[in-house]
This record gives C-alpha cells, sequence and structure tokens, in this order.
C-alpha cells in the first residue's frame, strides 16, 4: 500500500494493515500522532530524552499488539495515547501500568479520526481548544487532583497527603471534575451521550 | 455516609484515571462487569478521561525518533499472523518510497540492533571489506560494498543484509552535496528485471549517511545510486550510477 493510499486510510483501517505487518502503516500511525505522543510523554515525565524511549515503546506497543484492536471497544489514538501516558508513569515512578486497561473504554472524540492532514490538523487544533477551555472552567482543586493523578501518576491517597485534604475529598474532586469534563465535551457535541 | 456503591462509584473514576490503589482496578473490572449503572458511569467518564492527553499542545520529537521506532518495527516484522484485509501474509513489505528510515550516523539513541549494526559496518569498512560476505556472532549478516566512480569517484558505501531480520543498512561516505534541486536515490536491482526505488535522501554535511531498508537483500543482485529531480526523484534512474556494488 502506498504513503498515500495509507494517508486516506480511516484509523480503524490503518489498525488492521499494523495488524498485517506492514511497516510504513506505522509511519502512517507515528505521522499522524507522533507529534501529541510525543508531547504527552514529556509532559509526564518532564524530559525529551526520556519522552522519545516512553514514545517508542508505545508505538511499539501498539505495532505488536494490534491484531488485538476492536474499533468496536474504542479509538487507535485513544488506545496509543493511554499506552503513551501508562509507560511515561512507568518510567517516572516504576509503577505498573495499567495494561488491560489500555485496550477498553478508550473512546474516540466526535471530531477526529480521519480525513485529510489539513482537516486533522484544524480539528484537532479545535478539540485542544475545546478541552483546554472545559479544563480551566473546573475549580482549580477539582483540575488539580485528574491533572496529578493523569499526568503526575500519583494516586488518590498520594494527591491527598500531597495537598493535605481527606482521601474522600479526593476522590469526590476527581469524579466530579470527569463528570463536568464529560458534561462539557457533550455540550461542544465532542462526544456522544449515549452509553 | 456513602454508600458502598458511591464508593465504588469513585473508585471507578480513580481506575479510568488509573490512580486507584494497589489491587484496586481487578476489584473495578469485577464490579463493573455486574453493576449496569457502574459500566453506565464508567463509559461516560472515560470519554472525559480520554480527552485529557489532547489538551496538550503538541511539540514536535527528533526526526531520528521516528526512524528509531520504525527500524525496530522492522526488526520485529512480520509479527502478524491474522490475515489482513489490506495485505495478504504472504505478500512481501513494499519499500517506502522515501527513506523513511534514515538516520543521522552517531546518533545516542540507537536501537541495540542498528547499534549492532554501525558496529559491524565499523568492522568491514576498518577490515578493509570489498564485495565480500561475512558472518557476525549470534547475526546472520551479509556485507556488501559500493564504490563510487567519475563525480562521486570519492564515495563509496557500506551494506549489511541481517538476513532474516526484515532489515538492511547501508551507510555511505564521502558523498559530494546533490545539485541544487537533485537529490540522491537508491536502488535495487534484482536479476533481470526493473530497478526498485528505495528511496531518496541527502548526505550530511561531512557526507556521510546512513539508510535503514526495511527488508532484506532475497532477490536482489545490484545496489545502486543515481542523482534525480528532488524532492521526490525518479520512479525508474534517468542516468548511468556512479555509485554501485553487486551484491552477488
Amino acid at each position: 500500500m502506498s504513503a498515500r493510499d495509507l494517508r486516506e486510510l480511516s484509523d480503524p483501517d490503518l489498525a488492521s494493515a499494523l495488524a498485517s505487518g506492514e511497516v510504513a502503516a506505522l509511519g502512517e500511525l507515528y505521522d499522524r500522532y507522533g507529534s501529541l505522543a510525543f508531547a504527552v510523554a514529556v509532559r509526564v515525565v518532564g524530559d525529551a530524552g526520556r519522552a522519545e524511549d516512553v514514545v517508542q515503546e508505545a508505538f511499539l506497543k501498539v505495532w505488536r499488539s494490534a491484531a488485538r484492536f476492536d474499533a468496536q471497544r474504542g479509538s487507535l489514538r485513544g488506545w496509543l495515547l493511554a499506552c503513551v501516558r501508562n509507560r511515561a508513569i512507568d518510567s517516572l515512578r516504576g509503577r505498573g501500568a495499567h495494561e488491560q486497561a489500555e485496550l477498553e473504554l478508550q473512546p474516540e472524540l466526535v471530531a477526529t479520526g480521519s480525513g485529510s492532514d489539513p482537516w486533522r490538523e484544524v480539528s484537532r487544533s479545535l478539540e485542544r481548544s475545546a478541552i483546554q477551555e472545559a479544563l480551566s472552567s473546573l475549580p482549580a482543586e477539582q483540575r488539580q487532583a485528574i491533572e496529578l493523578a493523569y499526568y503526575g501518576g500519583y494516586t488518590y491517597s498520594e494527591i491527598a497527603e500531597m495537598s493535605r485534604v481527606p482521601l474522600s475529598t479526593v476522590k469526590g474532586r476527581a469524579r466530579l471534575a470527569l463528570e463536568k469534563l464529560h458534561s462539557y465535551l457533550v455540550g461542544r457535541g465532542m462526544v456522544s451521550d449515549a452509553v | 455516609m456513602r454508600s458502598e456503591h458511591e464508593v465504588m462509584e469513585d473508585a471507578v473514576a480513580a481506575y479510568l484515571l488509573g490512580a486507584g490503589e494497589p489491587g484496586e482496578a481487578e476489584t473495578v473490572r469485577a464490579h463493573l462487569t455486574g453493576c449496569a449503572s457502574c459500566r453506565e458511569l464508567a463509559a461516560r467518564l472515560s470519554r472525559a478521561a480520554a480527552a485529557l492527553p489532547l489538551a496538550v499542545e503538541e511539540a514536535a520529537p527528533p526526526g531520528r525518533l521516528r526512524e528509531r521506532i520504525l527500524a525496530a518495527a522492522s526488526a520485529e516484522a512480520p509479527h502478524a499472523s491474522a490475515p489482513s484485509p489490506h495485505l495478504p501474509a504472504s505478500a512481501p513489505l513494499r519499500l517506502p518510497r522515501r527513506p523513511a528510515l534514515v538516520n543521522k550516523r552517531g546518533s545516542e539513541r540507537w536501537l541495540p540492533l542498528a547499534a549492532a549494526a554501525v558496529a559491524l559496518l565499523a568492522v568491514g569498512v576498518a577490515g578493509g571489506i570489498g564485495v565480500s560476505r561475512a558472518t557476525a556472532p549470534n547475526v546472520a549478516a551479509a556485507h556488501y560494498s559500493l564504490n563510487g566512480s567519475g563525480s562521486l569517484q570519492g564515495a563509496a558505501a557500506s551494506v549489511v543484509d541481517f538476513r532474516g531480520t526484515g532489515t538492511t543498512l547501508v551507510e555511505f561516505r564521502g558523498l559530494p552535496a546533490a545539485p541544487a534541486g537533485k537529490v540522491y536515490e537508491l536502488w535495487l536491482i534484482p536479476n533481470g528485471a526493473k530497478p526498485i526505488a528505495a528511496g531518496v535522501f541527502s548526505p550530511d554535511a561531512d557526507g556521510s549517511k546512513v539508510l535503514v531498508l526495511p527488508r532484506d537483500l532475497g532477490g536482489i543482485s545490484v545496489m545502486a545510486v543515481t542523482v534525480e529531480q528532488g524532492p521526490a526523484g525518479a520512479t525508474q534512474p534517468t542516468q548511468q550510477p556512479e555509485l554501485s556494488g553487486s551484491l552477488a
């Protein structure tokens, strides 16, 4: 399959090409999400060199396991980013990643995942702005709770200790933050409300 | 006092954020199988959790990272057992039109196989190997060399085909910069068949370049380089190669 053909593939079809062992498909996946994956890794580990290792591990994980990918259960991008995040946390804190969860519950937002490069760029930029806006609309302590958990790899207990608040408070804040974020994304038409 | 179910709902959020206590994930997964309302909650909150990494401003990774990843994948391929709707399992991997797998020599983050390959190349060069074969310990590798003539008189390349891994390294040295608007193009020429374009490249300032090809050299009898119109190169050579070598 030519590079041009690969560029036209939807993410689920790209996953099939990956599963077939087509190395060029991995290149296409990298071209689509390499910058985002690297940015997430840097955000977590805080070091570009370490982030490179994390991103490589994550892409190779997807490459090796692509045959297990099921588009009905989640998105390719979500899976890749979950792999990046978990490996980054492993690298940062020496904690076992949650591999079983990587292939589960990684829904795709409505606005992305297919289309030509220019469309992807515009779409992603709008999507990023909307999510940043949603996060900034959260009360600071709620935002901090989910950011410490997601990007810092801290458990709720650790966040409670750092924040000097009861564990139950942290749990409530994080859940509320996700609930509000979800409502915001539904309101913007970025995710489906259907279960 | 919070109910047991409310406690579990908080645990679902923790699970989705990867922030649960050790062992909690298994409890949550078990609970989700039997609790429809928590499954609905998980479906909702997972959409929010999946959005978190998308808020990060993208950052361009170093160019070498793509090369590293693809070279590592090439060394593992083929890995799939399931037939693909796009490419039959028995079909050969196609070479990329461009040298997607190009690495600057001296990169500090080579994958082990590539590092071994560079070491092998170094041994081959130091030993003055011409068109010859050698087998390295643990890795079956065939070595070849390309020699320049005419305007590329001072140029040469060492080639290592890692048999069985689907990876070939080509290390160029002494290459002058291509004329303005032109690029070098690498060709793999099978016996009695048309040349196969294996990618375009430009040498580094010191005249060196390392290409990693995601294939072996089975069935290829000659490797050659021509100067072609940039940036995409040509589909077939437009001139006699001035840098080439036999793989026989």
